[in-house]
């Protein structure tokens, strides 16, 4: 039976090895599955300060009740 | 008569260069590289089809285990193109090497065992006592259990050899009786190219199956391991 001819094993091991965890793996690992766009959530780029969020009256200096 | 049937299993070689190297590294020119985002159809078809089998495949493993992935889809789609494209007339199949299968069984399967030694020591050790087992069986158990581990890799081997060996040897007959019964009795003939026709189906088959039974053996190995 030919396949039981070691002497041509050492060359077909060799040459596996290398296409099999070399270059096929070179081929396989450029897959890429990104994921498929979708657009953003929109949100709003400015916050209310904490002084906006309830109406507070504004004191100023020269509003106060002279003394 | 037996020269002439086993000589498409002698490697290949060109006035004494080994042109198996060649042939061995063939499938990998089948396989383009994809360069785009969204790549021409050849390309998408093998990246779809990547996918499918790694969301089968890897979808029992752990987070460890699914460092193999790469490893997996490239042994499954090496020896599946390989066996494909065996079974082109006068082509020569590595597959049916019984060098190579070893080469393949042998460290993906001694991969597996010391990646679970290393990590889960006690529960690979723990792989040769089954639950359950009375006392006096013990000894010859785990005598049992230690030849069935390290039979696995050589079944590996073999099982893919004789499978690819076994189809393309009953090709060869059946197509040589085929032919030569066409000069005795057509009706016959006609009746073994049925058979050849349906033996190519079956073989086509069984390329991929076996291609299928090597991964996912050696998956479950690793599944066992990590």
């Amino acid at each position: 039976m030919p396949q039981l001819d070691t002497s041509t094993w050492l060359v077909t091991i060799i040459a596996m090895i290398l296409t099999l965890f070399i270059l096929i793996q070179l081929k396989f690992h450029k897959y890429s599955y990104p994921l498929s766009p979708a657009p953003k959530t929109f949100k709003s780029t400015s916050f209310p300060t904490p002084w906006e969020t309830k109406w507070t009256k504004f004191y100023s200096p020269l509003l106060l009740p002279q003394q | 008569m037996n020269e002439n049937l086993f000589s498409s299993f002698i490697t290949p070689t060109m006035m004494g260069l080994p042109i198996v190297i060649l042939i061995i590294m063939f499938p990998t020119l089948l396989f383009p590289t994809p360069t785009r985002l969204i790549n021409n159809r050849l390309v998408s078809a093998q990246q779809w089809l990547a996918q499918l089998i790694l969301k089968q495949m890897m979808m029992m493993h752990s987070p460890k285990g699914r460092t193999w992935a790469l490893m997996l889809i490239s042994l499954i789609m090496f020896i599946g193109s390989t066996n494909l494209l065996g079974l082109l007339p006068h082509s020569f199949t590595p597959t049916t090497q019984l060098s190579m299968n070893l080469g393949m069984a042998i460290p993906l399967w001694a991969g597996t065992v010391i990646t679970g030694f290393r990590y889960k020591t006690k529960a690979s050790l723990a792989h040769f006592l089954p639950q359950g087992t009375p006392v006096p069986l013990i000894p010859m158990l785990v005598i049992i259990e230690t030849i069935s581990l390290f039979i696995q890799p050589m079944a590996l081997a073999v099982r893919l050899t004789a499978n690819i060996t076994a189809g393309h040897l009953l090709m060869h007959l059946i197509g040589g009786a085929a032919l030569a019964l066409i000069s005795i009795s057509p009706t016959t003939a006609l009746i073994t190219f049925i058979i050849l026709i349906l033996l190519t189906i079956l073989e086509f088959a069984v390329a991929l199956i076996q291609a299928y039974v090597f991964t996912l053996l050696v998956s479950l190995y690793l599944h066992d391991n990590t």
